[in-house]
């Protein structure tokens, strides 16, 4: 019956579509699903190439970023003293948008697979590692204990407990991974590859073909959705359930002294420069587009460029700040009104669920196309990029207030609408602001996006431009720029949830 | 091989606020069932987790013989049966109990015998979560059993198992433990399986806990019905009662 339901819904909509399609005749907003049937037909080949040279790609990537994420996983718990500074190095590579490492890989690997590849692997490690620690950590002290009754250490429990205790949680990571590495991949068409579906979305936009604009995002958005739903399958046929997991990084002790912060913060700075500057050194590429921190430094010192990369940063910044707001609030809003109509809630938050998973590369050019080149289109491409894994945590977030509390409100006679104000709100916090330091990154790679494939603004139009001029010193230094000011948002955010929580969920801060 | 005896001397251990163990001096002899008895919470548990090596003490010693604790585990030749049976969820009954052989690099040859001796015989590959509580204890207490350990520290291992299964454990399990002279620590809320098990019984004061009463139960009796229906098993009920009631008032 429900198939049945679902069936029709399809169905109505696909009607409802072709007619809208129709009643707007040469529109170059809406292709019919007509017209896309009969595109896809006569470039199938071609796309049949693109879409397997893309999902190769994504593939390997696929492997090797959670591969990367599970031998940094298995360190941390292994040497706990350096999960610190690790995830701090994690957190940092995490909030460089891929739109900015792309074309410095593209540079550094020139032409070929490389970029694409590690691009990939570079937007699924993060997610997969933040699942799998929480699985490796959520291992209860009696098993612990148990192995070191028989003076077994950290290893065996790894091998006996952790290990298998941790695959739910891995699964949900490598289904995260899924839609995400063929985002990886398609961003790393953009930056001059030879074929794939990146390549033909590019070509598509800049000569507004409106019906290969939707052909390309129907292809990548399905594949990336199967994969999504095929891991999500081997998941609970392996291991049986999919645990609810916040994926954040977890926040570090608030009550450091603030020394100690400022060196650690020092030493992770220094680290990572002296990482940069050692593996250029030690590669040995030409030093014409290998740049070095100094010649950052430098390039920055002058103030007729220190000039344009900030006036770039700050449009970029701009413009992505309303989509960011209106992602988190919307989405937040919209989970707690869910909550008010449960029944609307259980049709709608796994229709969410899914659409978190849609690669943001596919959509962006149909939204671009839908709402312009100008702000309006950069903000609804941001807010759809934040707004789904908002709605998803947030309303995670809320069905986990203790159901005692729940109902003590209800024997007092309280409203819903109290319920959701005084008791339900304070609980969706920690994941509103789990959502809330997660989107900056998001939100970055969004705009960025965007304004590489569209609007011709910021540092994402600053860093194509580079592809042309070859002014590799502009393409280091707006992506030092921008991982800076990512990392410095994502404090910021992570500062402001520290005061809120503290004060209305203290118990939440371990 | 006879376990070593476990020897405790001015034992004293904090957690934050609390002050869970005390003045603590005690002797486990060794190859002999030593039973605590104590109110709840007055630090049992810690005097086992002691003795495993699990926390260490703030002030005073815990000696297994001439080695400490960790040394003792790191032989294999540690085991426990505590309250909570903690299996692995994912392996079956058989594996789990064949894990503390693993673990304790022994080989696992009298696993089915000890799933047999614990009435899991028709359970072998059920999971876990298809047992009952007082199941899953008899898993753990078989997979405590199934390394020969010298030291073997039961945390009430019969807590939730059912009256009728656990009058049949008392009678089939000690032997053992006896026949191989393992030093044994067992706690347990029932002062009749005290007595009934044990060559001797501490029993423990209030918190923070330390020894009240040291009573030897009647040594060389067989642990047959008729000891249970003697007058001496009665007369050691009510020593120990006494005992505990004196603690419990002053
Ligand atoms: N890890 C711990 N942290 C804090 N307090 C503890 C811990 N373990 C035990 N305690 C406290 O020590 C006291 C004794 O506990 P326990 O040894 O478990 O008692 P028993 O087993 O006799 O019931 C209790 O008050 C308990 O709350
Ligand atoms: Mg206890």
């Amino acid at each position: 019956m429900i198939w049945f339901v679902r069936v029709l819904g399809i169905c109505l909509f696909l009607v409802a579509w072709e007619f809208a399609a129709r009643g707007v005749p040469g529109s170059v907003l809406i292709a019919g699903p007509s017209e896309i049937a009969e595109h896809i037909q006569s470039e199938f080949a071609l796309y049949t190439r693109a879409a397997f040279a893309t999902s190769v790609n994504a593939g390997l990537g696929f492997v090797f970023g959670n591969l990367a994420a599970i031998v940094l996983a298995v360190i941390m718990i292994v040497v706990p003293k350096s999960a610190r500074l690790l995830s701090a190095f994690a957190l940092l590579l995490f909030c460089i948008p891929l739109i900015a490492s792309g074309p410095i890989l593209r540079v550094l690997f020139g032409p070929g697979e490389g970029p694409q590849i590690t691009l990939a692997a570079l937007a699924v490690y993060y997610t997969t590692l933040l699942a799998l620690l929480v699985g490796l950590r959520a291992v209860s002290q009696n098993w612990t204990d148990f192995m070191a009754v028989y003076g077994r250490h950290p290893l065996s429990t790894l091998r006996y407990v952790r290990a298998r205790a941790s695959l739910p949680y891995l699964f949900v990571g490598l289904q995260i991974s899924a839609p995400a590495s063929f985002l990886g991949a398609m961003i790393g068409e953009f930056t001059g590859a030879e074929r794939g579906l990146g390549v033909l979305t590019l070509r598509a936009m800049r000569g507004l073909e409106t019906e290969a604009t939707w052909a390309l995002a129907i292809i990548s958005a399905s594949i990336a959705m199967m994969a999504y739903a095929l891991l999500g399958l081997l998941g609970r046929r392996l291991v049986g359930y999919t645990p609810v997991i916040l994926l954040s990084a977890p926040q570090g002790q608030p009550t450091q002294n603030l020394w100690m912060r400022v060196a650690e913060m020092a030493f992770i700075v220094g680290a990572v420069l002296a990482i940069w500057q050692i593996s250029m050194d030690v590669s040995g590429l030409n030093r014409f587009f290998a740049k070095r921190p100094g010649d950052v430094f430098v390039f920055l010192a002058e103030s007729e460029n220190l000039a344009t990369v900030l006036s770039a940063l700050s449009e970029t910044l701009g413009s992505a700040l309303p989509g960011y707001l209106a992602g988190l609030g919307l989405g937040a809003a919209l989970a707690a009104a869910l909550i008010l109509a449960p029944s609307l809630g259980q049709v709608a938050l796994p229709v969410a669920v899914a659409l978190r998973a849609v690669p943001i590369i596919t959509t962006a050019p149909l939204l671009v196309l839908a709402f312009g080149r100008g702000i309006v289109g950069t903000t609804v491409v941001v807010a759809v990029m934040i707004f789904f894994p908002t709605l998803v945590a947030c309303g995670q977030g809320l069905r986990q207030t203790p159901g005692q509390i729940v109902e003590l409100f209800r024997s007092y006679g309280a409203s819903k609408w109290q319920t959701l104000i005084k008791a339900q709100l304070p609980a969706m916090l920690p994941a509103f602001f789990a959502s809330a330091r997660m989107a900056v990154p998001a939100a970055l790679l969004a705009v960025t996006t965007v304004e590489w494939l569209a609007t011709g603004q910021g540092l994402g139009m600053l860093m194509a431009m580079t592809a042309s001029t070859s002014n590799y010193n502009m393409l280091w230094s707006c992506v030092a720029v921008i991982a800076l000011a990512a990392s410095a948002i994502y404090a910021c955010v992570a500062m402001i949830e520290r005061r809120i929580l503290r004060v209305y969920a203290s118990e939440q801060l371990s | 091989m006879v376990g070593p005896e476990i020897h405790f001397e001015n034992v004293k251990k904090r957690f934050d606020s609390v002050t869970a163990v005390e003045a603590f001096s005690a002797t486990f002899k060794a190859g002999q069932t030593t039973a605590l008895v104590g109110p709840s919470g007055c630090g049992k548990s810690t005097v086992l987790r002691l003795i495993a090596g699990l926390t260490g003490p703030d002030e005073g010693t815990v000696r297994l013989g001439s080695e400490v604790p960790a040394q003792v585990a790191r032989r294999g030749a540690l085991a426990v049966a505590f309250q909570d049976p903690s299996l692995l969820p994912w392996r079956t009954v058989r594996s789990n109990i064949a894990l503390g052989a693993e673990l304790a690099r022994k080989p696992s040859d009298h696993v089915d015998t000890l799933i047999e001796l614990v009435g899991l015989g028709g359970f072998a590959d059920h999971r876990p979560a298809e047992l009952s509580g007082g199941m899953r204890q008899r898993a753990a207490i078989a997979r405590s059993l199934v390394s020969q350990p010298e030291i073997l520290l039961l945390d009430e291992p019969f807590g939730a198992v059912d009256a009728i299964t656990r009058r049949r454990l008392n009678t089939d399990l000690p032997p053992l433990w006896r026949d191989r002279g393992t030093t044994v620590a067992l706690v347990t809320h029932s002062v009749e399986e005290a007595v009934l098990l044990s060559d001797r019984v501490l029993v423990l004061s209030d918190r923070p806990a330390s020894v009240l009463a040291d009573i030897a139960t009647a040594p060389g009796v067989p642990r047959d019905s008729a000891y249970r229906a003697s007058d001496t098993f009665r007369e050691l009920s009510d020593r120990i009662f006494e005992a505990l009631e004196t603690g419990a008032v002053g």
